[in-house]
């Protein structure tokens, strides 16, 4: 028999504040933490702006301090208890970071004439370098790993790198283990550090960064995203306790389609926000969290995915993404989107997108513009979508 | 809805060759094995510019499961569930980018921005970001279902299967295809594991890619390997017999008796050891087969375990039961029942 899963708790650690509620003060009244760029020179870059956190952390790797902050907020909030082995610990995390002068020293460790990479070389050189990387630190798992033993978790322990959609899938996969009984509490969520010039590199050379340095979803201005950072965490228990809310349904899908672009009529995320659907049985969505990237290609194909999945409900739905004030977390993105859904349910606060100003035609859907609205919500749909095509989709529904 | 999930075909790129056929046996008799050549180039210029090796692989091994299954289901009915590594890009392009960053023997980021950028390979990002090990095979084959990338270095992949074998069962998708990819002996993640000690303790890497294809079927049809369950437990802070002994309890609900075959996946020398003395405790008549033979693969060695496994069962007469025990560098446990009735 499936178990029904309850949200005992959030916590979110961002750049417009330390804790979920102080994010959340600041986001209703459609402030926005995207500027330009101070912890390093962006001069040349293709994209100058981010939702960058300033607070310093002496830990080379800033996610594993994020998460922290924002798991133990979740924590508190859920006062549960679980047998060691009937806890589980659920992330969605990319690789960490070593310091660019490490990763210099490693590649010309290996440069031979020709610009060519030497193996050879790289071998008898490369052990100067490659002992200043503590791979303990920058691997992906490595933050899933540190909160296990920081919470004692000795049931399953995962981490999910399926990039935009890994918090998300994370919390998908939490939620089944508990559903199936493989534990009882999970610790789950995801974590985005990516305001770094590897990365502000990598995503600026596939021309997907916004040129003008403005984070809109659905915007008809909109011209790409913004890097965003933070952590965003839940509890998700067996029991329900004093929990309002509930994980009702998970879906996920393959576009199958194309390394970055979606699918031209939005089939891959129209099945995994249906099937999350089907999942949850008997919902009535009043809030659409969507991925909302602010590129061109996704807000379209997104409305249009979402009108086909919810039909004629698609009325009564409110839509608003997170990345126009807090950017695109990337592996952290869908557990931010989950906590925008869970605002929504719990409290009957719809958070606006920040930076829509003129709504694209095209992207004709209820929008909250402006400033956060109240509203009275039995469930909310939260979508993450992947580059690579890989789609993940959540409902968030009032525990009856 | 449960349903009871068969392994349909296996397919594998590794030490022991392209393909998966006679694996198991192969590793019970200790014979010698081809090896992939470390250096061997990515195929094609599409792949070198936007596949990692570890992307490369998995996406040639599913295309090879994909033609031989001859599935007629849509893709969007086929679940893909992978663990998958970090071993990404391309040194050559991250050279080329780092080189047009230097003023003055000196890394420059102001460079870096207004050159750097423009010497490198655009696609460089595929290269780097874990997922695209799923999705390159994705969308070359038109797997449209269910799916997740684990990020594994051993249990990430028995987490996958978990996944994967849920999925079908529950009916969430019809069939589905599991495993895992990577490519430990790129440059930087042999510096990581020098680094981490586990060269210097015996550890040889590999690169390979190995995956299960996964339908529903009655459990009791003769000739089918079912896969019972997988669990995967925290190998921190505890002894290790502890937490093997966890991941085979959450393999099944009932506890397991008796097992004639057990497939060991450990990491190296020292967990070779810990995996065999726990089983000789626990099931001290199964034959136990090691994968040590085909080297370190990270996330693909738990998948290479479970075809051994499943390779053993159907060599084997009568009913049988299999373990798979994984301990990856990762220090967590990881566990696969599976059984085949008799023809």
């Amino acid at each position: 028999m499936r178990r029904r899963v309850f949200v005992r708790g959030v916590g979110g650690y961002t750049p417009l504040g330390a804790s979920w509620p102080a994010t959340v003060a600041r986001l209703a009244e459609g402030a926005t933490a995207i500027r330009e760029i101070r912890r390093f020179d962006v001069t040349g870059f293709p994209c100058r702006v981010a939702a960058a956190i300033e607070q310093a952390f002496p830990e080379e790797d800033r996610r594993l301090p994020y998460t922290r902050i924002a798991a133990r907020e979740a924590w508190e909030m859920a006062r549960v208890s679980a047998a060691p082995a009937r806890l589980g610990v659920f992330l969605g995390a990319e690789s960490g970071r070593c310091q660019w002068n490490t990763a210099l020293g490693l590649a010309r460790a290996g440069h031979a004439a020709g610009g060519v990479f030497d193996h050879e070389r790289f071998g008898r050189e490369a052990v100067e370098f490659a002992t200043r990387i503590d791979a303990s630190v920058i691997s992906p798992a490595a933050v899933a790993t540190a909160l296990a033993v920081e919470y004692g978790a000795d049931g399953p322990v995962e981490t999910v790198s399926l990039a935009c959609a890994s918090g998300s899938a994370a919390i998908v996969e939490a939620a089944r283990a508990i559903r199936i009984g493989e534990c009882d509490v999970a610790l789950c969520g995801g974590v985005g550090a990516d305001v770094d010039p590897l990365m502000l590199a990598g995503f600026g050379l596939l021309g997907i960064l916004s040129a003008r340095g403005v984070s809109c979803p659905f915007d008809a201005h909109r011209d790409g995203f913004v890097i965003g950072e933070g952590a965003a965490m839940l509890v998700l228990a067996a029991a329900r306790g004093d929990a309002t809310v509930e994980l009702a349904g998970i879906g996920r899908s393959l576009d199958a389609h194309h390394l970055t672009a979606p699918e031209p009529d939005g089939d891959g995320a129209a099945r995994a926000m249906i099937a999350a659907l089907r999942d949850a049985g008997d919902a009535e969505i009043g809030y659409v969290q969507a991925h909302g990237t602010s590129t061109p290609l996704n807000d379209r194909i997104e409305t249009a995915a979402i009108k086909r999945a919810l039909g004629a409900g698609v009325d009564r739905a409110h839509v608003s993404s997170s990345k126009g004030a807090l950017g695109h977390w990337v592996a952290g993105a869908g557990a931010l989107g989950a906590l925008y859904a869970w605002q929504a349910v719990h409290a009957g606060v719809v958070l606006p997108t920040a930076g829509l100003v003129r709504p694209d035609p095209a992207c004709d859907v209820a929008h909250v513009i402006g400033r956060a609205i109240s509203k009275d919500i039995d469930a909310a749909l939260a979508n993450a979508f992947a580059f690579g095509g890989a789609n993940s989709c959540l409902v968030l529904r009032r525990a009856a | 809805m449960t349903r009871a999930v068969a392994i349909a075909r296996t397919a594998a790129l590794s030490a022991f060759g392209p393909g998966a056929r006679g694996l198991g046996r192969a590793l019970a008799i200790d014979a010698p094995l081809p090896g992939i050549p470390a250096e061997a180039p990515l195929a094609t210029p599409r792949a070198r510019k936007m596949m990692s090796r570890a992307a490369y692989l998995a996406a040639r091994c599913l295309g090879d499961l994909v033609r031989e299954l001859a599935w007629t289901d849509e893709g969007e009915h086929i679940g893909y569930f992978l663990g998958v590594g970090a071993s990404g890009g391309s040194l050559d392009d991250f050279l080329a980018l780092l080189d047009e960053s230097i003023v003055d023997g000196a890394f420059s980021l102001h460079r870096f921005g207004d050159r750097g950028l423009a010497a490198c390979n655009p696609l460089l990002a595929f290269q780097l970001m874990n997922n695209f090990t799923l999705c390159h095979g994705a969308i070359l084959e038109g797997l449209g279902g269910p799916n997740s990338a684990v990020f594994s270095r051993g249990a990430g992949t028995i987490a996958a299967l978990a996944e994967a074998v849920h999925a079908v069962s529950s009916g969430e998708c019809e069939r589905a295809i599991s495993g895992g990819a990577d490519a430990p002996t790129h440059p930087t993640t042999v510096a990581e594991l020098a680094r981490e000690g586990f060269v210097a303790r015996g550890l040889v890497a590999a690169d390979a890619a190995a995956l299960v294809a996964l339908e529903a079927s009655p459990s009791t049809t003769p000739d089918t390997t079912i896969i019972e369950g997988c669990g995967i437990a925290s190998g921190r802070g505890r002894p290790i017999a502890d937490a093997i002994a966890d991941a085979v309890a959450a393999t099944r609900r009932e506890p397991i008796e008796q097992v004639d075959i057990v497939v060991i996946a450990p990491w190296g020398p020292p967990a070779a050891d810990a995996l065999r003395s726990w089983t000789a405790g626990r099931f001290p008549t199964a034959t136990v087969v090691s994968t040590g033979a085909l080297g370190e693969s990270l996330a693909a060695t738990a998948a290479l375990a479970v075809i051994a496994a499943a390779d053993l069962l159907a060599d084997a007469a009568g009913p049988r039961r299999a373990i798979v025990l994984t301990l990856g560098v990762d220090g967590d446990p990881g566990a696969v029942a599976l059984s085949r009735s008799a023809a």
